[in-house]
């Protein structure tokens, strides 16, 4: 006993290093993995609200460029539905009523916290589970598609952006409508790749790539951004398209979340075909 | 009394300035300001190690619950303050530490802070953006961040010290 208590006693300093240590990487770790550890990340109260703060005093440096989005996008939607008055009548209306049911919902946000330099990037959203925001939802801009939510708090939640290692989002590249999943290699926030396409066919640069829209996390369409360059994978026949993102992820404010209205019955389905080839 | 009032004045100094300025700017290149470290080496010379550990423990964990780095900091503020009594040691002057002065270029002379803020530094940054990368894919990337971060935070070091201490009498 005596002999163990001297034990601690030569080793303290050591044995709280080692402690400490392990608390803070086993942290680290488990987050990395999955995001189920609600403490530490700014989606908790404290973090938010400061982040709340400093966002109410920065925002007005950015009025007038939001103003302007706004305005474009006003525009936009105005010239929509404008179309839709002249072109729709009233019969034809009703038909496109019982054709038609709404499948995504959108919820406004502003993002109150966003970086882009480190190799793993969260954005933080001023809306949480009071506004429907769930994990896993898409969030999008007017230019172009931003990330999944990754954790929610009440009144904040934060989003996997698509500058994340792994974030692999399945894209479309336009018009052969060639598909593979988005990836980001950690270093320049203007651009990202697209793995797993053949080399068998050509794509001219400059092509619109565009969300696919399967795991019903994003509507089909949505845009990601524009081919800039192919480059050989070593030793097999696929193409590493390189992408220039059409949304600047250093300046965004104003985002949406989508909210699906089918993904539950979309995920029973698929479940139920799982469990159909398990049994066999 | 005075050390503890100055010391817990700077902890918070530290924390807003790298949250809310130096996490939002960003240079490219690899290069981000990690000022923490500034704040372990400026702790008295006398400074128990386990004290100086949970301190810069603490503090990690306050940067990381505002830059959702969910425990990098901490571990790297750790490591580094677990190295610093050896290292001060190691690169202590012939007539040992005067209790009088601090630990900063302005009392000690610039090759005395070069030799143990930059070692470690550089031992803090490296645990940082391997922890950060996480694999060694991006090897030489890491390397590049490590290098070009050291170069602006050390220079930043000797401006804030400017700024912030006073050089003690004598």
């Amino acid at each position: 006993m005596q002999q163990l208590i001297a034990f601690f006693r030569r080793f303290r300093v050591f044995l709280v290093f080692i402690g400490l240590q392990i608390l803070s990487i086993s942290i680290y770790v488990q987050y990395l993995s999955f995001p189920n550890s609600q403490y530490l990340t700014s989606a908790s109260v404290v973090g938010g609200k400061f982040y709340g703060v400093r966002y109410s005093i920065m925002k007005h440096f950015e009025l007038e460029n939001s103003n302007k989005k706004l305005q474009d996008e006003n525009v936009l939607l105005r010239k929509q539905t404008l179309n839709n008055l002249y072109q729709i009548n009233r019969y034809k209306f009703h038909v496109a009523d019982t054709v038609y049911e709404q499948q995504y919902d959108f919820i406004s946000c502003l993002i109150t916290n966003s970086n882009t330099s480190k190799i793993n990037n969260y954005f933080t959203l001023d809306a949480g589970e009071l506004q429907g925001i769930e994990r896993g939802m898409g969030v999008f801009s007017q230019k172009g598609v931003i990330g999944v939510v990754h954790n929610t708090s009440a009144h904040y939640s934060v989003v996997k952006s698509v500058l994340t290692k792994d974030i692999n989002i399945d894209v479309l590249v336009l018009p052969i409508g060639l598909y593979g999943f988005l990836k980001w290699d950690g270093k320049d926030p203007r651009r990202g790749t697209i793995t797993g396409i053949t080399n068998d066919l050509s794509i001219k640069k400059g092509s619109k790539v565009v969300t696919r829209g399967g795991a019903g996390i994003f509507p089909k369409g949505l845009l990601v951004g524009y081919v800039e360059k192919l480059l050989p994978v070593e030793g097999k026949p696929l193409w590493e398209v390189v992408i220039r993102f059409s949304e600047d992820y250093r300046r965004l404010d104003r985002v949406y979340v989508i909210k699906n209205l089918f993904i539950q019955e979309q995920r029973l389905l698929e479940n139920e075909i799982q469990k159909e080839n398990t049994r066999q | 009394m005075n050390v503890i009032v100055i010391n817990t004045a700077r902890f918070v100094l530290f924390v807003f300035l790298q949250i809310f300025i130096f996490n939002q700017i960003e240079f490219g290149f690899g290069i981000h300001l990690l000022m923490c470290p500034l704040y372990i080496m400026l702790l008295p010379f006398e400074i128990n190690i386990i004290t100086l550990m949970i301190i810069a423990f603490g503090m990690g964990a306050f940067v990381d619950v505002f830059s959702n780095t969910y425990g990098l900091h901490a571990s790297s503020l750790l490591l580094m303050a677990y190295f610093r009594p050896s290292i001060f040691k190691l690169f202590a002057p012939r007539e040992n530490y005067d209790v009088l002065k601090k630990p900063t270029f302005l009392d000690m002379g610039q090759l005395w802070f070069f030799s143990t803020f930059g070692t470690l530094l550089l031992i803090h940054n490296v645990w940082f953006f391997m922890l950060e990368a996480f694999s060694f894919s991006g090897f030489f990337y890491s390397i590049q961040k490590v290098i070009l971060s050291f170069i602006f935070i050390y220079f930043l070091s000797l401006l804030l010290q400017i700024l912030l201490v006073k050089r003690s009498k004598n």
